[in-house]
């Protein structure tokens, strides 16, 4: 049985735009920091950063690829309040695949952002022990207010076959 | 300084605890229960809260610039999820320079999870790619007047004196 069905094939193409209601804000950046244990004062002391050719402070560079804060959704019981395009396939497993990111320029404090997705791509492929898996590949455009890229971010996600030999990654 | 392929980037090693987690789906706004809720990790059958793997991405990133320090520039990055990594355990980045150009380097990295005798447990992350501008603290997309950076600082000696300034 194939995984990528005409139903499937169909979502290629389809979008979800996203432009978060204020400024990115400082403390964003400064949280995220502390959350992560990166202590660069980079993102905390707008001496420091202006010191380094920087205009101030800015966030860690993966955070403005989180897209929740701008998304607005409502919180399920699984506490889940973020963007998904609701894909579910019965007798699959659901994984990351990865994820990979291009920076244009580091996030300052006044940006408002956009986060706009895009499914790039559905395939599928035969894991090495035999399993059927369809790959999903989404593609996020992130812009500021005056639409400038200011990083884009392609991820993959991988329904795998629960048949035998079934094989995947992440969360 | 001056890079070389083959050069090692100092690991980044980090355990990572439920209340750090927690505060990282506070910074994220992202409250999935996989995260932080054991009951509910214990009805899809895991050991234990699980981390988010976009965690990942953000030490590698970490570790590149406390490497290289404030002058330089993440501008690709790319990974892959190899395993799951669950509450209060170690992870640690380790990195190899793979080219060295005009002002940017490539890195491959990994994140990998620390085992009981400080070897490796197994691969949480891999491979990752990175290439870093030298010389400078924002990107190529930063409006001219918002940075006083340049993108051409050449590989040997761009970051010198940068690297451990945090």
């Amino acid at each position: 049985m194939t995984l990528l069905t005409e139903d499937i094939r169909a979502l290629v193409g389809r979008r979800k735009v996203y432009t978060a209601p204020e400024e990115f804000g400082a403390a964003a950046g400064r949280y995220f920091g502390l959350a992560i244990g990166d202590l660069n004062p980079l993102y905390s002391d707008p001496e420091y950063a202006r010191a380094q050719g920087l205009a101030g402070v800015t966030a860690p560079p993966t955070l403005i690829c989180e897209t929740n804060q701008y998304a607005n959704l409502p919180l399920t019981p699984d506490g889940d309040a973020g963007h998904n395009w609701g894909i579910e396939i019965a007798g699959t497993r659901k994984v990351r695949g990865g994820n990979s990111y291009t920076f244009h320029r580091r996030i300052r404090p006044e940006d408002v952002i956009t986060a706009t997705w895009e499914i790039a791509d559905a395939t599928e492929k035969t894991t090495r022990s035999g399993s059927e898996m369809l790959i999903i590949t989404s593609r996020a455009t992130y812009t500021d207010q005056h639409d400038e890229v200011l990083a884009e971010n392609e991820e993959t996600i991988i329904f795998v076959s629960l048949e035998p030999g079934a094989s995947g990654a992440g969360a | 300084m001056t890079y070389e392929a083959g050069q090692e980037l100092p690991p980044l090693e980090r355990r990572i605890g439920l209340a750090d987690m927690i505060a990282y789906a506070g910074a994220t706004w992202d409250w999935y229960r996989l995260h932080y809720d054991p009951e509910f990790v214990a009805r899809q059958k895991l050991p234990a809260p699980v981390v988010d793997g976009q965690v990942f991405g953000a030490l590698l990133v970490e570790q590149i610039q406390d490497w290289l320090g404030p002058r330089c520039f993440v501008h690709k990055l790319d990974f892959s999820f190899k395993a799951l990594v669950f509450a209060e355990e170690i992870v640690r980045c380790e990195g190899t320079v793979t080219e060295v150009g005009d002002g940017y380097l490539v890195l491959e990295q990994r994140v990998v999870v620390v085992g009981p005798d400080g070897g490796v447990d197994r691969v949480a992350a891999g491979p990752a790619h990175a290439r870093v501008l030298l010389g400078t603290p924002d990107g190529p997309g930063a409006t001219p007047g918002t940075t006083s950076g340049t993108a051409s600082g050449r590989a040997s000696g761009a970051a010198s004196g940068e690297a451990g300034a945090r």
